[in-house]
């Protein structure tokens, strides 16, 4: 055969999502490749300019649509320092293990999705399974499944149901025990590292060039963690270690998600412990009126309040399941924010795919992006 | 048993054809009870008989597989057709049997319609030739091994044929993945085959079974059975070794761009292979229809009681092969190569050795000693 591009999307099982990667072949070698983003671009940053401070948060769900609460906490966070306004602690726990929550649904996603780019059809399905538990929590306090709007500029909308703590720990106990069981079937197994191992190598320096953040740069060997190292909500007060691997291939970005999880449950198990005993708001009191309660309705009197309210920018970074989001917020007095602008973390990631891809062949394709972990809605917003 | 499912066709072709004739004037009759009409009419018979059952098995293997995968996934499989979902499949195939058949617009229409019906074709003639109890074939051929084999291992020609007259990308890859795969595995499983012969003595799938009276081969000649049973998994393109139709990268590789009927040509064929492969594992190593003498004769006795466990050992066989799928991920083409290259050839090379140490040096026997080997 001589050398062909084909394309690998838009409507491609490997793509996990709508965008386009255009590979040079010959015969089975890959010779060049070429992401093509943009598909699911909805302008969110742009309709933001025109909303309500809260009512962003909506567009946010649609963000990244397996990490709809990390995306919240990300705009909220931002929206907060550029209105002054101060969340409450409990808020600020209900938020972390929201987060955590959200990091293993879509790490536990991504596990599903990735089995599958190899040729395993079980786990997908106990994946999918077992995220089913985390929606049945998100389900039981924020009443939603997939679109949280859970989060508000000053707290949260409502404080944990009761009984949530017993049933969240008790899904935590089920997931630690599924973890050991997600490791067997492709651990355990010589074609997973058959497949795995090697694969889409990307060492410390590259990672850091390309702008490579999250899991990925933590199995190059970087102990990189926004929670960490710029501690946000209330990470300072948690313990946890930072999920690392040193080889910086499939198999590393594995074992480095599956790490992360693991300490997602010692996370929220904190946060739980601390949450049982210390009952109080969850939204700030002295917000601004037009931010107040939660669908109170914003009419004309909004717009009576831009000419005296303080300016502000806000900016925030979080550990995002996928890697380091990052927001920024323009507060010019008015209700709507004057310019919101985020940065993706899978876009990056998916950028540098020319790294290292090139060189493998077409059936390594698959492993290699889906250890990326790609989630389109957040890459083209 | 006496009765052959042949000599009941032509018996049932005689009484039709006897019937019929009786209301025509006597040179029509003459002609239609002539030996050579009749035997014509019982070969149809047979043949329809033959096909009906062989697809029968095919989708009640497909509702099989779908039932067990779906247990090992923790979920209930097809449900809601018939009972349990038993009827799932045949409301699958009347969909597709109800869907147009899209040719894309730069396709050979000759190579993508003739590759997957001459696909489905030379893998339904080998039920003819597999024997499924004593005389449930078309004959007793003296190189039906060799026959069955060597029809079985057409299909990689006509799935390249239809992946390259799809003219497309994928299917192209898809196809030659196929081809490359064939060279991987055909060489080892004949190799495995030649261990039989070997301790057989015969082509003849007939008295390969006859000849396991004893003992059957899955204890002498295990290495062969590993090799050959590695080698089907390649050949009936299962994972892991489903390469050329590898739906993560390649969209369902060969097939990408066929629908409708033909696509459920195309999937009913992979099911009539693994069917065939199962059969043929069974007949090889397994004892076929025979059974051990320790298992009471009123279980070996009764009417098909042949047919009975030799389909309960092909099911068997079958449920394994699911049990790889659901637990193992797909292995990459060079892989694969390697793997036939340097793994499977050399040992089905020992296994032959070993085949031939054995009758040499007249230890057979000793396998029939074991209970659990048969015997």
């Amino acid at each position: 055969m001589s050398e062909m591009w084909i394309n690998m999307g838009p409507q491609h099982p490997m793509t996990h999502g709508l965008w386009n990667l255009r590979v040079k072949i010959d015969g089975e070698q890959v010779l060049d490749v070429d992401p093509e983003m943009g598909y699911l671009h909805r302008g969110i940053e742009k309709i933001s300019e025109d909303r309500h401070y809260n009512e962003v948060i909506t567009l946010m769900d649609r963000c990244c649509y397996v990490a709809g609460l990390s995306w919240e906490h990300l705009y909220v966070l931002a929206a907060e320092q550029a209105l002054h306004v101060q969340p409450p602690e409990r808020a600020e726990y209900i938020r972390v293990m929201s987060d955590e929550f959200q990091r293993i649904g879509s790490h536990v996603m991504w596990y599903a999705a990735f089995v599958q780019d190899i040729g395993l059809m079980t786990p997908f399905l106990y994946g999918m399974r077992d995220r089913d538990l985390v929606l049945d929590l998100f389900q039981s306090y924020t009443g939603a499944r997939m679109t949280y709007e859970y989060m508000r500029v000053g707290g949260v909308r409502n404080d944990l149901p009761p009984g949530f703590i017993g049933e969240a720990r008790k899904v935590c106990d089920w997931l630690i025990d599924r973890f050991v069981e997600y490791d067997q079937l492709c651990l355990n197994s010589d074609i997973f590292h058959k497949r795995c191992d090697g694969l889409g190598v990307m060492n410390a320096r590259a990672c850091i060039d390309h702008g490579i953040t999250g899991p990925m740069l933590r199995s190059a060997g970087v102990r990189r963690d926004l929670r960490k190292d710029r501690p946000y909500s209330a990470y300072d007060r948690l313990e946890f270690d930072v999920a690392h691997a040193e080889a910086g291939d499939v198999t590393a970005r594995y074992l480095v998600r599956m790490e992360e999880m693991r300490q997602s449950i010692r996370i929220i198990r904190q946060t739980l412990d601390w949450l049982e005993h210390h009952p109080g708001p969850v939204l700030a009191q002295e917000l601004p009126r037009w931010l107040g309660a939660p669908y109170a309705p914003v009419g004309r009197e909004g717009y009576l309040l831009k000419r005296n309210y303080p300016k502000g920018l806000g900016f925030s970074a979080i550990e995002e399941p996928h890697g380091e989001a990052l927001a920024y917020v323009v507060n010019e007095g008015s209700e709507h924010p004057y310019r919101v602008k985020f940065r993706s973390p899978v876009f990056a990631n998916v950028s540098a795919a020319r790294q290292y891809l090139v060189g493998y062949r077409i059936a390594d394709i698959p492993p290699i992006m889906g250890s990326v972990d790609v989630c389109v809605g957040e890459v083209d917003r | 048993m006496t009765t052959s499912l042949l000599s009941v066709s032509i018996a049932l072709s005689s009484v039709l054809l006897s019937g019929v004739g009786s209301i025509f004037p006597a040179p029509i009759q003459g002609g239609l009870t002539n030996g050579n009409t009749i035997d014509a009419l019982g070969i149809l018979i047979f043949g329809v008989i033959l096909l009906a059952a062989s697809m029968l098995n095919t989708i009640f293997l497909i509702w099989w597989e779908r039932k067990l995968l779906g247990r090992f996934m923790d979920r209930r499989g097809a449900m809601h057709v018939g009972y349990a979902g038993l009827l799932q499949n045949f409301a699958d195939g009347f969909k597709l049997f109800r869907k147009d058949t899209v040719r894309p617009r730069d396709a050979d229409s000759m190579g993508f319609f003739v590759g997957p019906t001459a696909y489905l074709v030379t893998s339904l003639v080998i039920f003819a030739i597999l024997p499924i109890s004593t005389g449930w074939n078309s004959g007793n051929l003296p190189l039906s091994l060799l026959l069955a084999i060597t029809i079985f291992s057409f299909a990689p020609l006509f799935i390249f044929i239809s992946a390259w007259s799809s003219n497309n990308k994928y299917s192209l890859i898809g196809g030659m993945r196929s081809a490359a795969q064939m060279i991987a595995y055909e060489v080892p499983i004949l190799l495995a085959i030649v261990a039989v012969v070997i301790v057989s003595g015969t082509f003849s799938l007939d008295t390969i079974v006859t000849e396991q009276q004893n003992y059957w081969y899955w204890g002498p000649l295990f290495l062969a059975m590993v090799v050959f049973v590695a080698g089907m998994l390649a050949e009936m393109e299962r994972i892991p070794f489903d390469l050329p139709e590898a739906e993560a990268e390649l969209v369902e590789g060969w097939n990408t761009e066929y629908g409708g009927m033909m696509f459920a040509y195309f999937m009913l064929t992979d099911y009539v292979r693994v069917l065939l492969g199962c059969f043929l594992i069974v007949l090889l190593f397994l004892g076929g229809w025979t059974m051990p003498s320790w298992v009471p004769s009123a279980w070996t006795s009764f009417p098909l009681a042949g047919i009975f466990w030799f389909m309960l050992k092909a099911y068997a066989v079958f449920t394994v092969f699911v049990w790889i799928r659901a637990s193992l991920p797909r292995v990459r083409t060079d892989q694969l190569l390697r793997v036939g290259w340097n793994r499977m050839i050399p040992l089905s090379l020992v296994s032959i050795v070993l085949a031939a140490g054995l009758v040499l040096a007249k230890c057979l026997p000793v396998f029939g000693c074991l209970p659990n080997l048969g015997g």
